[in-house]
């Protein structure tokens, strides 16, 4: 009997084969990818985690926490209350520095902003299914930064009642706002950005929240759930029309998270300021601000996984992935630090090269290093597998990422300001205790609406894990090479 | 695109070139090189006699255009191995033989810096590599204040220096790539799809850096006056694009009558196709907002770069107007609007189309920012004309020559090396991969 012929091979000039016969000679090497939920959990497994923590009774902690977020926020309600009533001359602003902490704390906290409509609208688009287990958390936090970042250019106009002249409303003076501002661009983006990213948290919800109601015990749950979830019934139809208007709404989301720090970004690059005109300040500040926010992810997170005991579902996978993009996108932050004062130099323009000198080593020097130290240096660590993989050292690193992203603010506002073109004019900004009350408060209207949102919502998208991160939701499960190894271990 | 298998067996470059084909495809494109390349080089040649800048810029285009496509190609194999996705394991592959052509396109770079070096006015193309060079302002570049503190960094030692270790760089991290590819093909050694991370994340800040520089290097400085931070992230930009859009082409090549006949699907091309369509966008918001930028704040350091793109030292509307409407509607709102549909993507045709239309607009955008400078003494008030918008036979022959030249090198890799990465962890995923 003829011995059988020899397999086809690729490695030499055997040119084309059909699909069937390299589908034969492939060997891939055994490196089976991660589990994205731990433990082999149910579909039952998980609604039960995730609707437990808003059905359990209110847990002891949180109402301690929840006065203390109250306590923190009244400090924001007294510096603006005396703000208000007295003028915006309360704040430390003065000659030549007539922007500070405000500008500032508004573009942290909108910086803040981006990772949660990055994770659902970006992440969606590019097919990243490990996002379903962060992204309701992360949404959260985007709408509350946004709420506190509001607060900031809606209240240094003063008198605030006037505030809606922001708007180019028709009224009998005919005063329009000024089309050319920059600022005004903002208050387009940033309530564009605000409208759709609640938008899109709530479309995203409405499944959970059925869910919710069709679980609830009592009267006020079930209409409380019920009027949210607006007649959710689970249909195929239901679920066609949500899938598409959550790749229309990731589609229109995913450009506002640029536009939004690109038209901060504009606020001081459309100017001729040292240290502020920089043509690269538009990728910089949106690799800045998902740089910010995905520290701020995990700040959030990784103490929620611990309290409600979420490890199979916020698994060591996920902190992995956000620390990797985090280091990625602190890693561009430094490309534009090491730019910026590269081209001060070559640009061989002497007031550009001294805003630069002025930063690293003049009176502000302490906050430049802080930022480098913060932003630059400490994601490093995230290339470490070891480090990563040790939760504490990780929400200390993202701690220091949220430090150093407000210390980049301040030393771009202030350091251009303080010594301007003008030497004789030249100050030192400090801010008043009106500016830090105002600003340390912000956390404490933060963690309020946050508290209240893990106390009422579901704090992780429990459908779209159900229907994407768990392998038995892939009715093609046996046949995907990626399940195979799991399906093996489930035997 | 065939989606049907066929066990023809031929040489790979026998099956690119078309059932039926007497001539070896690599023979043929060798010697379309050497004629290329040789012709481009007798345009050098009589350029530098005539002390004419023009052949010169024809050999910078053309080494730009290919030099951007590996570049890309470069970040992607590396992004790639980053991402661990599964569809993209097939056409990494195609990326890693592609990056053969880089050891070419360093010695190409040659002729360069021999002009640099050793012409009698080393300034025709760099005006700073000369410092007795005459400006537009009848001045030689050594009275020029802004050389004068520039000097340090645009001199012909650290010039040569640089771009030595730019290649250096591209090359060491294409050759590791491509050797741990293929190694894991041989040995099936797991621990080198660790290696490839690692390599691709060191590589990936590397060569960022080294693209950045060079982008400042090859092409910013031709106007040294002039600067801007974004200029870096602009060639990156562009860059990816023409490196995607010369792989889809590729790719079709392959599918169609090559190595990855019912292999490379319409699934593929639509996930590459939704990449052509982010760098799009990315291109065009680079772009603009550097446009913007400097055209808001409007100081005459910056904005003069923008003004030779635009009208003559007289006021009059020159080519680089028109070219940059064409930049913005043809190398953006055209392949936007094309990409946006899913059909598009999928459709052999359509994203055949729209990726030779990159590419050719990507040649467009390369023209846009390396041809126009302030040259010469001219008779008018401010004493300087601006190089027009042309096209000439020795930049047809630089890129035609370069270019296959890039292609052989691919299809020899090609021949002798895997055409399909088989011991990939992610092999079958790529091959089963459906929407």
């Amino acid at each position: 009997m003829p011995p059988p012929p020899p397999p086809p091979t690729l490695t030499d000039t055997a040119g084309p084969l059909g699909p069937g016969e390299v589908a034969g000679t492939v060997k891939p090497v055994d490196l089976p990818r991660k589990p994205l939920v731990l433990g082999d959990r149910s579909y039952h497994w998980v609604t039960e985690k995730v609707c437990g923590i808003c059905e359990q009774k209110t847990p002891t902690w949180w109402w301690w926490s929840f006065a203390i977020a109250c306590g923190i926020a009244s400090f924001t309600l007294m510096g603006l209350v005396y703000l208000v009533a007295t003028g915006v001359g309360v704040w430390g602003l003065a000659n030549p520095v007539n922007w500070g902490w405000a500008i500032v704390n508004f573009v942290f906290w909108i910086g803040i902003g981006h990772a949660g409509t990055l994770i659902s609208a970006v992440l969606c688009l590019l097919q990243q299914r490990w996002r379903t287990s962060i992204n309701r958390t992360a949404e959260a936090m985007t709408i509350f930064a946004v709420v506190c970042a509001g607060i900031f250019p809606l209240f240094h106009v003063g008198r605030v009642w006037f505030a809606w002249w922001l708007f180019p409303l028709p009224n009998a003076n005919w005063i329009w706002p000024n089309f050319r501002s920059p600022l005004e661009w903002d208050v387009f983006a940033v309530s564009t950005y605000g409208t759709v990213s609640v938008l899109f948290w709530y479309m995203g919800m409405i499944p959970d929240l059925g869910t919710l109601r069709d679980r609830a015990q009592s009267t006020w749950r079930r209409f409380f759930y019920g009027t949210l979830a607006m007649g959710w019934r689970n249909s195929s139809r239901h679920w066609h029309n949500y899938e598409m208007a959550y790749l229309l709404l990731a589609g229109l989301s995913t450009p506002l998270v640029l536009s939004v720090h690109t038209i901060v970004s504009f606020d001081f690059a459309a100017s001729i300021l040292p240290g502020w005109h920089t043509t690269i300040f538009p990728p910089y500040f949106v690799a800045g601000a998902i740089f910010s926010g995905f520290g701020m992810v995990l700040t959030l997170i990784l103490p929620l996984r611990a309290v409600f005991g979420l490890h199979d579902l916020v698994n060591q996978y996920h902190i992995d992935a956000m620390c990797k993009i985090t280091l990625a996108t602190g890693s561009m932050v430094g490309y534009a630090y090491a730019m910026e004062f590269f081209i001060a130099w070559y640009g061989a323009n002497p007031y550009e090269g001294f805003a630069f000198i002025n930063r690293a080593f003049g009176q502000y020097a302490w906050a430049y290093w802080i930022m480098i130290s913060c932003n630059v240096i400490s994601p490093q660590l995230f290339w470490f597998r070891k480090i990563r993989e040790n939760t504490a050292l990780v929400w200390i690193i993202s701690i220091f990422v949220n430090v150093g992203m407000w210390f980049e603010r301040f030393v771009i506002t202030v350091t251009s300001l303080a010594n301007d073109f003008l030497p004789s004019s030249w100050g030192y900004y400090s801010p008043t205790i009106v500016d830090i009350f105002t600003f340390f408060g912000t956390f404490g209207v933060f963690s309020v609406l946050f508290l209240l949102f893990l106390r009422f919502l579901p704090l992780i998208a429990f459908s779209e894990v159900k229907a994407l991160s768990l392998p038995q939701a892939d009715p093609h499960n046996h046949d995907h090479p990626q399940n195979q190894r799991g399906q093996e271990a489930r035997g | 695109m065939s989606t049907t298998g066929t066990s023809t067996r031929s040489s790979p470059a026998a099956g690119l070139a078309g059932a039926g084909s007497r001539r070896p495809l690599p023979g043929l494109l060798l010697a379309l090189a050497v004629a290329g390349i040789g012709i481009g080089l007798v345009g050098l040649g009589t350029g530098l006699s005539a002390g004419d800048a023009r052949p010169v810029i024809s050999w910078l285009l053309g080494f730009s255009f290919w030099t951007s496509i590996l570049l890309g190609s470069l970040f992607f194999v590396m992004i790639f191995n980053l991402f661990d996705a599964g569809w993209s394991v097939l056409v990494r592959r195609q990326l890693e033989h592609l990056l053969a052509g880089f050891k070419w396109i360093a010695i190409l770079f040659l002729p360069l810096l021999l002009i640099a070096w050793f012409y009698r006015d080393p300034g025709i193309l760099w005006k700073w590599l000369n410092p007795e060079h005459i400006l537009p302002n009848g001045y030689t570049v050594a009275t020029d204040a802004l050389y004068q503190a520039k000097e340090p960094y645009l001199n012909k030692t650290a010039f040569t220096l640089r771009s030595l270790l730019y290649f250096g760089v591209f090359l060491f991290f294409a050759n590791a790539l491509r050797r741990n590819s293929f190694g894991l093909d041989e040995d099936g050694d797991r621990s080198r799809v660790q290696r490839q991370k690692v390599l691709s994340g060191a590589g990936v800040f590397a060569c960022g850096l080294a693209l950045t520089f060079a982008a400042i290097d090859w092409f910013m400085s031709i106007e040294f006056h002039w600067f801007s931070t974004m200029y870096g992230v602009w060639f990156f930009a562009a860059s990816m694009r023409a490196a995607l859009a010369f792989l889809l082409i590729l790719l079709f090549f392959q599918a169609d009558r090559g190595v990855l006949q019912g292999l490379h699907r319409p699934s593929h091309n639509y996930q590459l196709g939704c990449i052509a369509l982010a760098f799009t966008v990315f291109w065009a918001y680079i772009s603009f907002s550097q446009y913007f930028l400097i055209y808001q704040a409007n100081i005459p350091e910056e904005t003069f770069w923008y003004n030779i793109r635009h009208m003559n030292a007289d006021g009059t509307t020159n080519s680089w107007w028109w070219v940059g409407l064409t930049l913005i509607f043809c190398n953006f709102l055209l392949p936007f609007l094309f990409l946006l549909f899913y059909k598009t993507k999928v459709r052999i045709p359509l994203i055949l189309f729209v990726a030779a239309w990159i590419l050719t607009f990507h040649v467009v955008d390369l023209y846009f920012n390396i041809l126009p400078s302030k040259s010469a003494p001219a008779d008018n008030v401010l004493n300087y004309k601006v190089r027009q918008f042309t096209i000439n036979f020795w930049d047809v022959a630089v890129f035609v020559g370069i270019g296959a030249l890039v292609l052989w090198a691919y299809l020899t890799s090609l021949r002798e090396k895997g055409a399909i990465p088989r011991r990939d962890p992610r092999i079958r995923e790529a091959l089963e991969h459906h929407e």
